[in-house]
Parts: structure tokens; C-alpha cells; sequence
């Protein structure tokens, strides 16, 4: 439960970070004595000092894409997005993990900070030069930005696929019971999502990296769950509330849900369909809505969901189907939903096309239909979330190394992390994991994407490597 | 020594927390028990976090612990703390020194409740999530989400998807074409901006507007593209689930939307008439005891209903929503939703007389006197046979509203029944009759009122009463009754003169309700009148007659 008061911090920190950000893009135009700056300067104390006051002092840590202050994580508000990234973005460029604010911070402590921050953006060693400069004030404390220890991560990913596992086999579970009349646990699927939601929320790029991997077998679970997953994802760059976003979760889960009356010989045809086989699959959103109000009672998440199953074929435009009488704008759910269940079903192997559509060609066409099938402004968001290369997506290094996009960067999006799986030599590895991000001692990015491949043309098992 | 302290503070704490769970359930939020328990609770905690930094409960199935020592043990199937928390997972439970009172006590809420007989769609954990307390955390074992049969669906799937490898062949193929192949370049990414962040919020904004409206939407879209009737039979129940859930949020507009809709199906000629049946069937349900009962309850709980919207709704219902209407009549507690259900059992109560006159059987008078009324204001004649019979209803109040309603009903099966009031041993029926006669107005009705005043016991009667009936005869101006109030008005007797003076007085204010200025001599004569009635209603007349007052 957050309190009144709790909520009030809250806010202040968002309101620090902000105020820091606006504080270094103002510098990085004007003179730090420019009545511009050091009027951000001012406000900017009159946030901290308090807080220090209160603490003795207040630490403001860079972990993952995310800032905490004194220990507890600040959650991104659309209000402060920009400024939020333009932070994480300047921290990472001068490798800043945290900075420790100490008793009363004065302006001229702040103009120190200004011009080793300045200064470290023109170095070749900026985080050296960052701590030479700083020096000077013994009130403000910088330290290096860490890097994700590999053993942690080994045991977060194990998490998190549990997690996604679970999701699947629930998503399992409740087509068989639903088709054997049996009692489906809705508490089950709440509980589920939050944990993704969770996930999300801390570990965002292990979680969507689970969707990268296909199962063709058991396509239609994992699809529900990648696209829960995805909408979630996407829902949290927008802002959304984690009680939303369960709400989002649960209702792209069981978006699909009216196939289970799709005759299964049908839904596995590996030709193409005949009109009359499209029509019955065309009323799979029809089937879901009575599917989804017969699993429970009447309740906001129930609606929702009915809605995103009934909706999230019709298109932005309304070219899709079902066709309805009378149009009604569609509700921002099946919007999200629409992109993730467009982009899953193109990269995800199909019986009647058996080989998948790369990521970045996935997006490419998506791209087409912006503004006609697909909501332009959601999709600019959704493109922003998995990259200019997504997870999965194979790529071929300047090292002349040969490797798969592990994770993305959400600052440096044209920088992810890559899992090497042939090396310089040619040989076949599986490690390691590589951030583009990583610079020689003259500034040099160590690696950089040359070109991307299709993994499917290649028939590469991304599970193999992913998992 | 410390950790037999801290042992027992923990034991402490947790009787604090079962009690809690008892207390809260038991208790509303102002009850004074319910206060002390979680001021109670509250202390013992923040005693312990005076020397830690945070209390950590170790569940297990039927026990809980505490620093490795057991605190608590059961193994009753109910009442089990540590069932309760087992069951949906709970692992291990942490207080963090800076918890908070309203936190506990959102704790012990959610602890209170029955999950076995409540009907809540989540369990402890969801709870505990949703409230997303900064200092109480916990630990699941998400293993309990898993059916049993699929409890190794994980090792298995991730088995089958390893062992397809990847081919090394076309591994080197990839990392040879690799170097030849022309570049491809990935997506290119438009930067977010201020813009951008702004139609969001926009969008987000718009994003609250009601979903059962849309849901409903789109069940009509269902309902029209319904290809046979099983269709239906399908759809049916999540439009009845609609209004119910409308009608429990207050949404009475949306209601009157799908009624409105309904009705559209029903009178599309294109539909078949097996579905329509269905239609018919929701246009009944939403004037079922259920539906109806949800109005009135917004109704008494002071739910803003735009008056056209509540109207709009009333008319679309049929006449089975009469008997819960009357039902529910007795039952509302504020003047406000009586009146509203008043208003609608006027409009709606036209449909069945029958089925209306049906609340005339209620034991409560104050139902009975409501039916009469909206009875009376329907007008409808039909009404007279069911009113005739509560004409000897034992409640006074009962009695004048059905005689004021046979008065305004009229025709002649009244008349026997109120010319029996007339003679009624309680003052207020015998006055409400005449006037009842007097709205009725026929000849008949003056024949039975003049005759009644006539009689030589009528004298008898007390002077408000025999003034209303002198007033109510005066509605007719006619020669036989202004002859009549002139011979009254002069008549003179030696033996019982005051009564005589009474009936003299009513007669000059009858005359001056008639303005009948030939009196005026008479009256004028009468004002100086040594009897105190004679005289004033003597010049009461007079001025009546001269200004028309």
C-alpha cells in the first residue's frame, strides 16, 4: 500500500531526476552561469537539500535502465519520459552508476558536477575524467556505472523462464479444461500475470526475450503468452499502472481465446483456407467474447478482455473483422493488443508458413501498415520498445563475429547485448554475451552490428541459445 | 536470553495478527473492538522493531515459524493461519520496521477475508500485490499455479525445443553469407516526442470511458450476425449479465441503451421471430424482482438518475416490473425513492390494473394508501372494483385516500359506498365522503348530500364537519340549493338554538361561496347577530359576495 505521504516522495524523486536532467540539458546549451541554468540549479536544490537534511545524504543509482534513489526504484511517469531517458542516456555515455549527494549542496557544487559532466562528454576516458574534476567538491560522490554480474543474471533468467513456463502451461490448461467443460481458475491467470508484470517491470528484456523463442507444436499457448508478455511490455513504456497492466495482461491472454471452437484439423490445415474456412475463423473474436463472459462473472477485467477479443482483429481502420454496424472508436487494449498479436504471429512459425518472418522484417511491415490496420501512435511505441534489433534477431559483427541479439538497450537501441555464437575464427561458440555499448581506452565501441540475417533462413533454434 | 525474548514477542505478534483476522471480520471499521485490536497489533509490532528491522514468518502447511522456531501450529482444515497462507503459496511473510497502521490494517482486511464463502475473484497473494504495501513483502511458490500433470511442462518443452539443434551446417552458411550478403538494415527508429507524449495522454484520458457500454455494443453486433438460434440462446445471458451489471453500477442510461436496442430487434421485421422471442425475454428480466430491486436500492441510496433517462427506462418496461415495483414500494427507506416509485407505477401501473390493485392486499396501510393514490391518478375506472373493497380498510388514512379516489373515479358503483361513509363513525371518513360527492358532482351526489343534511340528527353533528358539508354543496349553484341555504339561513327554532345557529352560519357561508348577492340584505341583517358563528360567517359572506373574496 502506498500512504499519502509515501506517494509525496515519490513524486519528489521523479521530481530530482527530472530537475537533473533539465539541469544538464540546459548546461549543454548555456553558460553554467546563464540566469537559465542557475535558476534549474536553485530549484534543483530546493528539491535535494531536504532530502538530504532528512538522510544525511541521498544516493541517486543507475541499475539496468532504471534510476533509485536511496535504495528504492523511481518508477518512469509519461510526464518525465524524455527527461528520464535523456539521463540514462548521459549517465551510460559517461559510465556513471551513482551519484551521492552529502550534506548541503550548494550551486557551486552543482556547477562542479556541470563542468565534469560537460567535460567527461568530449573524453575518451569519461568516467576518469568525471572523477578528476570532482575532485573539487567533496559533497557530491560519484561512482562507476556496475556491470550485471553473469552469475545473477543466470539465475534471474532461470526465473524468469519459470515464469513464462508456468504462463504457457496455464494458457494450456485452460483450452483443454475449457474444451472438456471443466472449471477454469481466472485467480490462476491474475496471479500469473502479475508475476509477468513483475517481471516486466524489473527484468523487461529477459521476459521479452522469452518470446523470441517459438514453439511451432505448441504455437497457439505460446502465442497467447507472447502476446500477453508483449501488450504488457508495451504497456508499461506507456505509462500504465501495474493494476493496468494486469488488466492488459489478462485480457492479451486470452485474446485468442474463442479458437478453442475452431475445429483443430482447421486451425492445423497446412494449406490455404477456402472462403468457408475463413468465415469460421473469422468468428473467433465472436467465440471469444462468449468464451471469456462464460469463464466468470461480469466484472471490469471481463469486459475488457471480451472487448480486446472481439476487437483485436478488426483493425485500426476498420478493414479487419468482424464487421460491425456502427463503428466505435476501438478500445486502447485491443490497440496495444493488435501490435503484439500482429508482430508474434509474423515471427512465430505457422503450420501454413512454416518458415517465419524475421523481426526487423516483421517490424518493416508492420511499419506499412501504420495508420491503416495498426495504431501509428502505439506502433512508433511498440518499435521504440523492441529495438532496431530485436531479441533474436541474428546479426554479424564488425569482429567478424557472428551472433544473436540477446537484449536490447533501451537507450542505445542500435547497441544491444549479443550472445556470440560463432566466433572471429569461425568457430562454433555459444557465449558470451557481449554489450556494444563497451568502448576501448581511445572511445572506440569495441563491436558494432555490420549486418542482419535472417535466423530462420538459416534454420537457427533460437531455444537452443535463448534458453 | 535475546532470542527467547524475541521468540515470545514473535508469538505475541502472531496471536496479534490471528486475532486481527477474527476481530476484522467480525467488527465494522467504527466499532470500538475493531479499533483496539489493530491499536493493539500496531504497538506489539512497533515494540518489536525497536531492536529489529524486520519480523519474517516462515510458512509452512501447518505451521509458522519464526527465526526457525515454531510459533504456531494447526492442523485444522478451517481456521488454520498457516492453511490460509499456504495455500495460495505464501512462502514466507516480512513486516519491515516502518510499517505503517494503515498498512496493517489493510493487512488484517485483507487477512478477514472469507475467500471460501466470499465471493472474491482473487486470492491473498493478488491481494497483497494489488495493495503493493512498501513494508510488508512476501515470498510464493509460484509451484502452486501449475496443475499437477503439468508440473514438469517446463523441463519437458524446453527438452523438445533443444533438441532440434541447429544445423551446423547452415550455422556456417549463415556466418559465411554473412560477409557476402548485402547489407539489411534494421528498422529505423522514430525518436518519441513531446508530441507524441501528449496524444498518448490524450489517448489514455479518453481511455476511461465506460466499457459496458461498448461491451453491450458489441453483444447487439453478436446478436445481428447470430446465424441461427442457438446464437442466440448463447448471447441471451451476457445481455441479461449487462443490465444486471449496469443497473449494480448506476449506469441506468446504459440500461435504457440496451432496452432501446432491444426494442430495435424486436420491431426489425428482418429478425426472425424465434429470436425476438429472447428480446422479449430481456425486456421482462429488466422488470424482474432482481433488476428492479438494484433500482431501488440506487434509488434509496440517493444515486443521481437524469430524470430522463429514468423515465426513458420506466417506459420500455413491461407490466411484470408492477408487482416488484409495489414490492419494493414498502421496502425504501427515503421519501425521495418512494416518489420516484410512485411516479413510476403511474406511468407503468396503466399496463395492469390488475397486477397494480394486487398491493391493495398489503398488510403495510402506508403501501395500501400509495397503491389508492396511483390508482386514483391513473384514472383508470377499472380501478373502482379493487378500491370499492379497501373502503373498510382498518387504517383511517387508508379510508379517506380510496373515498377521495372513488370521488375522482366517479360512477355510479361508488355511490352506495360512499353514501354508507357518510354515515361512518369517524368524522374524517364521513367529511372525506361528502367531499368525495362533491367532486363526483352529479344530481344524484346533491340529492344524497341535501338529504343527509336534512336529517334531523345531522344537526347534531359538530360545526367543522357540517361546515364542510355546506361548503361541498355549495359547488352546486343551482336555484335548489340556493333556496335550500336561504330557508336554513332564516330559519328560526325555540328548542336547541345553538345547533340551529351552527346550521344557520354554514348556510350564510355556503351562500357567500356562491356569491349570491340577493342574500346581502339578509346577511347584512345576520352580522350584527348576537350568536358569535351567525355573525362572523355572516360577514365572511358578505365581503365573499362584495369583493369576490
Amino acid at each position: 500500500m502506498v500512504s499519502n505521504e509515501d506517494k509525496s516522495d515519490r513524486k519528489s524523486a521523479q521530481d530530482i531526476i527530472n530537475q537533473l536532467s533539465v539541469i544538464l540539458r540546459t548546461a549543454q546549451i548555456h553558460d553554467p552561469n546563464n540566469i537559465a541554468v542557475t535558476t534549474a540549479i536553485d530549484r534543483f536544490l530546493l528539491l535535494i537539500n531536504p532530502m538530504i537534511e532528512a538522510e544525511r545524504s541521498t544516493t541517486l543509482e543507475l541499475v539496468g535502465e532504471f534510476f533509485y534513489i536511496d535504495g528504492s526504484r523511481i518508477r518512469y511517469s509519461l510526464e518525465y519520459l524524455l527527461n528520464f531517458d535523456f539521463l540514462v542516456r548521459e549517465f551510460k555515455n559517461r559510465e556513471i552508476g551513482s551519484v551521492i549527494f552529502k550534506d548541503k549542496i550548494t550551486p557551486d557544487d552543482i556547477k562542479v558536477f556541470l563542468k565534469a559532466f560537460i567535460l567527461a562528454g568530449f573524453s575518451d576516458s569519461p568516467y576518469e575524467k568525471i572523477s578528476e574534476v570532482m575532485e573539487e567538491s567533496n559533497r557530491i560522490v560519484i561512482d562507476r556505472l556496475k556491470k550485471v554480474k553473469e552469475g545473477d543474471e543466470v539465475d534471474v533468467r532461470k526465473i524468469i523462464k519459470k515464469t513464462y513456463y508456468n504462463a504457457v502451461s496455464y494458457s494450456k490448461g485452460v483450452m483443454t479444461k475449457i474444451k472438456s467443460g471443466e472449471k477454469v481458475s481466472i485467480k490462476k491467470a491474475k496471479r500469473i500475470v502479475e508475476t509477468m508484470v513483475d517481471q516486466i517491470l524489473e527484468e523487461e528484456q529477459l521476459l521479452l526475450s522469452m518470446t523470441a523463442i517459438k514453439d511451432y507444436d505448441e504455437y497457439t499457448y505460446h502465442h497467447s503468452v507472447n502476446v500477453s508478455i508483449l501488450s504488457v511490455a508495451l504497456g508499461q513504456r506507456l505509462g500504465l499502472s501495474k493494476k493496468v497492466l494486469t488488466e492488459l495482461g489478462l485480457a492479451a491472454l486470452f485474446h485468442d481465446i474463442g479458437k478453442i471452437e475452431v475445429p483443430y484439423e482447421l486451425l492445423n490445415k497446412p494449406t490455404n483456407f477456402n472462403d468457408d474456412e475463413w468465415k469460421l475463423i473469422r468468428k473467433h473474436p465472436v467465440w471469444g467474447v462468449r468464451a471469456i463472459l462464460k469463464l466468470r462473472g461480469f466484472d471490469n477485467s471481463t469486459m475488457r478482455s471480451s472487448i480486446v477479443a472481439f476487437e483485436h482483429h478488426m483493425n485500426y481502420d476498420f478493414t479487419g473483422y468482424p464487421r460491425v454496424r456502427k463503428h466505435s472508436e476501438l478500445d486502447f487494449f485491443s490497440r496495444i493488443v493488435s501490435i503484439a498479436d500482429q508482430y508474434d504471429a509474423m515471427t512465430s512459425a505457422r503450420v501454413y508458413s512454416r518458415i517465419p518472418m524475421s523481426p526487423d522484417k516483421a517490424l518493416s511491415l508492420m511499419m506499412e501498415r501504420s495508420g491503416t490496420q495498426l495504431d501509428p501512435l502505439l506502433l512508433k511505441f511498440f518499435i521504440n520498445m523492441v529495438g532496431v534489433f530485436p531479441i533474436g534477431s541474428l546479426v554479424m559483427l564488425d569482429t567478424k563475429e557472428l551472433g544473436l541479439v540477446y537484449e536490447s538497450d533501451v537507450v542505445f537501441m542500435d547497441r544491444p547485448r549479443v550472445l556470440i555464437i560463432i566466433d572471429r575464427n569461425g568457430n562454433r561458440v555459444k557465449g558470451p554475451v557481449v554489450t556494444l555499448t563497451e568502448k576501448d581506452e581511445k572511445g572506440n565501441y569495441l563491436r558494432s552490428i555490420l549486418k542482419i540475417l535472417d535466423p530462420n533462413k538459416y534454420k537457427i533454434n533460437l531455444a537452443e541459445y535463448l534458453l | 536470553m535475546e532470542q527467547i525474548e524475541g521468540i515470545k514477542e514473535a508469538r505475541d505478534i502472531l496471536q496479534a495478527i490471528v486475532k486481527g483476522k477474527k476481530t476484522f471480520r467480525m467488527y465494522p471499521q467504527n466499532n470500538p473492538i475493531y479499533v483496539k485490536t489493530l491499536e493493539d497489533s500496531y504497538a506489539k509490532f512497533r515494540d518489536f522493531f525497536d531492536y529489529k528491522e524486520k519480523f519474517v514468518l516462515q510458512i509452512k502447511h501447518n505451521s509458522i515459524s519464526y527465526d526457525s522456531e515454531q510459533i504456531y501450529y494447526s492442523d485444522e482444515k478451517e481456521d488454520n493461519l498457516a492453511l490460509f497462507f499456504f495455500k495460495d503459496g505464501l512462502r514466507e511473510l516480512t513486516f519491515k520496521k516502518g510499517l505503517l497502521q494503515e498498512e496493517l490494517e489493510e493487512f488484517f482486511k485483507i487477512v478477514a477475508m472469507d475467500f471460501d464463502r466470499e465471493v472474491v475473484d482473487d486470492d491473498i497473494v493478488t491481494l497483497l500485490w494489488e495493495k503493493d504495501f512498501q513494508n510488508i513483502q512476501y515470498v510464493v511458490d509460484e509451484a502452486v499455479l501449475v496443475d499437477l500433470d503439468e508440473e514438469d511442462y517446463e523441463t519437458k518443452a524446453e527438452e523438445e525445443l533443444k533438441e532440434k539443434v541447429s544445423d551446423v551446417d547452415e550455422l556456417m552458411k549463415a556466418y559465411a553469407e554473412g560477409f557476402k550478403e548485402e547489407d539489411v538494415k534494421g528498422t529505423s527508429i522514430v525518436p518519441i516526442t513531446e508530441k507524441d507524449l501528449k496524444m498518448l495522454e490524450r489517448e489514455m484520458e479518453k481511455d476511461s470511458s465506460n466499457r459496458i457500454e461498448k461491451l453491450a455494443d458489441i453483444l447487439f453486433e453478436i446478436i445481428y450476425q447470430s446465424e441461427s438460434k442457438s446464437d442466440f440462446e448463447d448471447t441471451f445471458p451476457f445481455l441479461k449479465d449487462s443490465i444486471k451489471f449496469s443497473m449494480k453500477q448506476g449506469n441506468v442510461y446504459i440500461v435504457l441503451d440496451i432496452m432501446t436496442k432491444t426494442k430495435e430487434v424486436i420491431d426489425d421485421p428482418l429478425f426472425p421471430e424465434d429470436s425476438k422471442k429472447y428480446m422479449r425475454k430481456l425486456i421482462l428480466y429488466a422488470g424482474t424482482d432482481e433488476i428492479i430491486g438494484l433500482l431501488a436500492g440506487l434509488l434509496d441510496g440517493g444515486v443521481e438518475i437524469e430524470e430522463k433517462v429514468f423515465e426513458g427506462f420506466i417506459e420500455s418496461l413491461d407490466k411484470n416490473a408492477i408487482t416488484p415495483f409495489v414490492k419494493f414500494l414498502g421496502e425504501l427507506k427515503t421519501i425521495h425513492a418512494r416518489k420516484s416509485v410512485i411516479e413510476s407505477l403511474i406511468f407503468i401501473g396503466k399496463k395492469d390494473i390488475q397486477a397494480l390493485a394486487r398491493g391493495l392486499d398489503d398488510q403495510r396501510w402506508f403501501v395500501v394508501r400509495n397503491i389508492i393514490y396511483i390508482l386514483r391518478k391513473i384514472g383508470d375506472k377499472r380501478a373502482i372494483e379493487y378500491l370499492l373493497k379497501t373502503v373498510k380498510h382498518g387504517d383511517i388514512r387508508v379510508r379517506k385516500e380510496v373515498i377521495r379516489a372513488l370521488g375522482e373515479l366517479g360512477g355510479r358503483e361508488v355511490i352506495q359506498s360512499l353514501r354508507e361513509c357518510l354515515d361512518d363513525l369517524d368524522v374524517q371518513v364521513r367529511i372525506a365522503a361528502v367531499k368525495a360527492f362533491g367532486i363526483i358532482g352529479s344530481e344524484v351526489s346533491k340529492k344524497i348530500i341535501l338529504e343527509k343534511i336534512s336529517d334531523k340528527m345531522f344537526k347534531e353533528r359538530n360545526f367543522e364537519e357540517k361546515k364542510e358539508f355546506y361548503e361541498v354543496l355549495s359547488k352546486w349553484k343551482d336555484e335548489e340549493i340556493i333556496n335550500f341555504l336561504m330557508k336554513v339561513l332564516k330559519k328560526k327554532t325555540f328548542f336547541g338554538r345553538a345547533k340551529n345557529y351552527e346550521n344557520r352560519a354554514c348556510a350564510a357561508f355556503g351562500l357567500g361561496l356562491l356569491g349570491y348577492k340577493e342574500a346581502l340584505p339578509i346577511l347584512n341583517k345576520y352580522k350584527n347577530s348576537n350568536n358569535k358563528n351567525l355573525r362572523e360567517y355572516s360577514y365572511i359572506a358578505i365581503k365573499r359576495i362584495e369583493h369576490g373574496q
